[in-house]
């Protein structure tokens, strides 16, 4: 904890603290966080501040590591998702989307299992959602927060292709459910900007259309 | 007549030795007995004799007397004696005590110095051999003068070894032995006559509060000091030098838990400053604790009282125990010094399992009521069922990884508390949303990859429009659970969530409490041993905790220190429990302080400074003997409730922002610790 220069900000959520409140305290400048959780500290309080500055919230600190930025950033994504799947799971039911399917065009089998089966949309979510934490937080892979392996950094493409299939699902199937939650978070929009700024997808598997993308990426190659 | 013939009887004597004087003249006697000659004994008059009978009964009677005065002193003086010993006894017992805790604390130092030197925890195997004692506090060294003789010569050896030892290491950190000299004077005037001198000298170099505590101890060291100078200067002669180096040694302990001095240490121990002065802090933590001012003397005084209650039965406790103590230390297996009663409990909790899920801090974790299972509550805005018999073998073989069952998801918002029934078949959790869900566990067993069941979710408790911060349950034989809920809309709630029919989803709520002054609550419970009442934490313009009726929402007491509490914020109550049987509520503050309170007088009983920074969590086992904490400073810690002291430290996560640990519980049957962090991990200890 620093005790430096007499004016201490304490950033604490203690009991009994008003859902408005709920970490609202000032920016920590990122280079003053000595924690080992700092990026996720810095990419959370930035999104606190302005969830719609996508562009700015994807913007990597000087010096920092890639492989972790992207890393903390998937995390926050698939934390954030679970507000989507609360939102689906009182909309989408096993008996009427029957498939995880997007457009017409494929239906995707959910890995969660030893045998990919056909599950339903809303399990599809659940188990993409279950698997993705269990991945991102296994010991095996991801050991430590602070340095992560390049073999690791790899599996950061499937866990994204995964779940963006629940972005796709609630935007044609569930469209009301998609843009509430939309508006609030600015998700599938960061989301794909930052899949397309880390190429972890290829393009032509991004088919929620995103009016924002086309000007807000002009740096793609760039990048 | 009668008095005529005992006059004979009586004359006879003198006669009869006048007789023997003069020899030959056997007449004189008969005559005499007959009474009747005047004239063999002119000199015997009535009045004479009356007056010799009345000189003799008095003699005796003064002689009686005095002899019953002699008696009255001989008893006196065997009560004394008796007293004497008695007060030796439970000084030793007390002794004891103290030396356990100074083994605990050396034990600290020494995993804190292994984990220094080679960054990993040590396994606890004798790395050093260093036999006892490190951190010597002022009161101990007190103790010491006063009845040191006795178990000298048991332990005296080690004593030595551990002056060596502690010398070497004196002299590493920069210490001259010119303190320690200066200490050995100090003591051995201490050990001279003029005690009352050194007494004052040491009054003046210790702080206020311990002054409290001399006093209540001069009390022991009078009839101890008497003793000692009734004991023969031979016997003292001997033990001296002996009890010198005990002194010595002790009394150079006395000058590294000085304010200055730990300073001094942590600049001279260089690099890792910050743990170091954990550590001392940790030792003046300790200091504190035993030194808390006025509730603490009371607490000494009584626990000299059961001390002393105890020695009737446990009179045959001898110095064999001090020896089996030793014995003990030497082996370092025990890790935890504690009461001799304790010894059947004495574990060591270790780290087992790592619960790696959660995304984002967990808030709150719940254990099944029979079962290796739980539920952890996060800031990810679900909750997750962990088996711990379904493990996955990590790397370090040390702990073992869980995966989680089962994934809750319905809160939109960090979840923030969790409650688990009685029967272990419905948790409750309270999120930032303000709601309430009340989910059906899932079997234990249960394929985590399974199809979505909307029946988990069993119903949503709405009422309260803030977050909902805390909860807690009790379970009522006929009528089901009741689950109390707090809320920073500043209402406390009580539902019946009826489990059986959820058709009654709208009469769930039975009462809503709030306070006078419109506070925020920050914790509930029930007070367990009258389960009709509440007890609440409110932290608005004054922190204190009310118990409210629930039947008739009145306030019953208030939990408040008026002159301690005066005007400070830092006091925020963070959590507060009720313990499980005695009518007492705990309270985890943000000023680092636990304190505990009397639900009756809604009086203060004890303070402590428990942890390096705020509390933030309480659990207490079953039984009501152990008390676990868990603070923003990353550990955790083990409490003996009786004794009020340190059991064991762990330190356990890491800091988010300026959190860390946010939840910590106890199995309700099974040993198993568990602590939640901001981390995003949760840890299980067996």
């Amino acid at each position: 904890m620093k005790m430096a220069d007499g004016t201490t900000i304490i950033r604490r959520n203690k009991s009994g603290t008003k859902a408005k409140d709920f970490s609202r305290w000032p920016d920590e400048p990122l280079e003053e966080m000595d924690s080992t959780l700092a990026v996720q500290q810095y990419i959370q309080q930035l999104i606190k501040n302005d969830p719609s500055k996508v562009e700015h919230i994807l913007t990597m600190p000087l010096g920092q590591e890639e492989g972790v930025w992207k890393y903390e950033h998937l995390r926050q994504f698939c934390m954030e998702l679970n507000g989507l799947a609360v939102r689906l799971q009182k909309t989408c039911f096993p008996s009427t989307c029957t498939q995880m399917t997007a457009t017409e065009q494929w239906i995707f089998l959910c890995a969660a299992h030893k045998t990919p089966k056909e599950c339903a949309a809303i399990d599809y979510t659940r188990h993409t959602l279950d698997g993705a934490a269990s991945l991102l937080n296994s010991n095996k892979y991801f050991p430590s927060r602070v340095s992560i392996k390049e073999s690791s950094v790899a599996k950061l493409g499937s866990v994204c292709r995964r779940v963006y299939r629940i972005f796709s699902h609630a935007y044609f199937h569930h469209r009301r459910v998609f843009d509430e939650f939309e508006t609030d978070t600015y998700l599938c929009n960061r989301f794909t900007y930052f899949v397309t700024k880390y190429e972890l997808m290829s393009k032509e598997n991004l088919i929620v259309p995103m009016n924002i993308e086309e000007n807000a990426i002009p740096g793609e190659s760039e990048a | 007549m009668g008095t005529n013939s005992a006059s004979t009887g009586i004359n006879n004597k003198p006669v009869s030795s006048g007789a023997v004087s003069v020899g030959g003249n056997g007449d004189e006697p008969n005559v005499n007995s007959n009474g009747g000659n005047p004239q063999s004994s002119p000199q015997y008059t009535i009045p004479g004799i009356l007056h010799f009978i009345q000189h003799e009964w008095s003699r005796f009677e003064i002689e009686r007397s005095q002899w019953d005065v002699d008696r009255a002193e001989l008893q006196a003086r065997i009560a004394m004696l008796l007293g004497e010993r008695k007060c030796q006894e439970s000084l030793k017992l007390d002794l004891i005590r103290r030396i356990k805790m100074l083994e605990y604390a050396l034990k600290q130092e020494r995993a804190k110095y292994h984990r220094l030197k080679f960054g990993t925890d040590p396994p606890y195997i004798n790395d050093v051999k260093p036999p006892i004692d490190e951190s010597g506090f002022p009161i101990n060294d007190e103790m010491a003068t006063e009845s040191d003789i006795p178990f000298n010569a048991v332990t005296n050896t080690t004593w030595r070894q551990s002056r060596q030892i502690l010398r070497q290491y004196l002299a590493e950190v920069g210490y001259t032995d010119s303190i320690i000299d200066i200490r050995s004077n100090r003591v051995k005037g201490l050990l001279g006559m003029n005690n009352a001198d050194i007494e004052d000298n040491i009054n003046i170099n210790l702080n206020g509060n311990e002054r409290s505590i001399l006093k209540t101890e001069e009390g022991h060291r009078t009839p101890s000091k008497k003793i000692s100078q009734q004991i023969n200067d031979a016997i003292i002669m001997d033990s001296e030098a002996a009890v010198m180096a005990n002194f010595e040694f002790l009394g150079s302990n006395e000058i590294s838990d000085d304010d200055d001095i730990s300073d001094e240490f942590d600049l001279g121990s260089g690099d890792d400053a910050e743990s170091d002065l954990k550590t001392t802090k940790r030792n003046k933590t300790k200091e504190i604790i035993s030194e808390d001012g006025i509730t603490n003397a009371d607490a000494i005084r009584r626990n000299v009282i059961t001390n002393e209650d105890e020695m009737v039965d446990s009179s045959g406790l001898g110095l064999g125990e001090l020896a089996q103590l030793t014995v003990n230390n030497e082996s370092e297996l025990n890790y935890d010094g504690n009461n001799a009663k304790d010894t059947i409990y004495r574990k060591t909790w270790n780290a087992k399992y790592t619960l790696r899920s959660h995304f984002d801090g967990v808030r709150a974790l719940a254990f099944h009521p029979e079962e290796p299972v739980l539920i952890t509550g996060s800031e990810d805005n679900t909750l997750k069922l962990w088996n711990l018999q379904k493990t996955v073998p990590a790397k370090k073989s040390t702990s073992l990884d869980v995966e989680p069952l089962y994934t809750f998801r319905a809160h939109n918002g960090p979840v923030l508390c969790l409650s688990m029934s009685t029967s272990g078949e419905i948790c409750y959790s309270g999120g930032l949303d303000g709601e309430i869900h009340c989910w059906k566990l899932p079997n234990s067993n249960i394929d985590p990859y399974d199809s979505y069941d909307s029946g988990v979710l069993r119903q949503t408790l709405q009422g309260h429009t803030d977050a909902v911060w805390g909860l807690c349950i009790y379970n009522n034989q006929i009528k089901g659970d009741y689950l109390a809920s707090c809320s920073a809309d500043s209402t406390v709630k009580l539902w019946s969530p009826n489990n059986l029919s959820e058709t009654s989803k709208i009469s769930s709520l039975l009462n809503s409490y709030s306070s006078e002054a419109g506070g925020i609550p920050s914790s509930v419970d029930f007070v367990r041993n009258e389960l009709d009442r509440i007890v609440v934490a409110y932290n608005s313009k004054s922190t204190h905790c009310v118990i409210y009726d629930t039947e008739t929402a009145k306030e019953i007491v208030k939990l408040e220190a008026t002159h301690e509490m005066s005007g400070n914020t830092g006091k925020f109550i963070n959590k507060a429990i009720s313990h499980p049987t005695l009518p007492i509520t705990i309270t985890a503050h943000e000023d680092r302080h636990i304190r505990f309170w009397d639900n009756t007088t809604g009086s203060l009983i004890h303070s402590m400074v428990a942890h390096l920074e705020p509390v933030t969590s309480l659990a207490i086992d079953s039984h009501g003997l152990y008390l676990l904490s868990g603070s923003h400073d990353c550990s955790i810690r083990l409490w003996n409730l009786e004794s009020k002291t340190c059991v064991q430290e762990i330190t356990a996560h890491r800091k988010k922002f300026d959190e860390s640990i946010f939840d910590v519980a106890f199995h309700p049957s099974k040993p198993y610790i568990a602590s939640a962090g901001a981390d995003g991990l949760s840890k299980v200890f067996v």
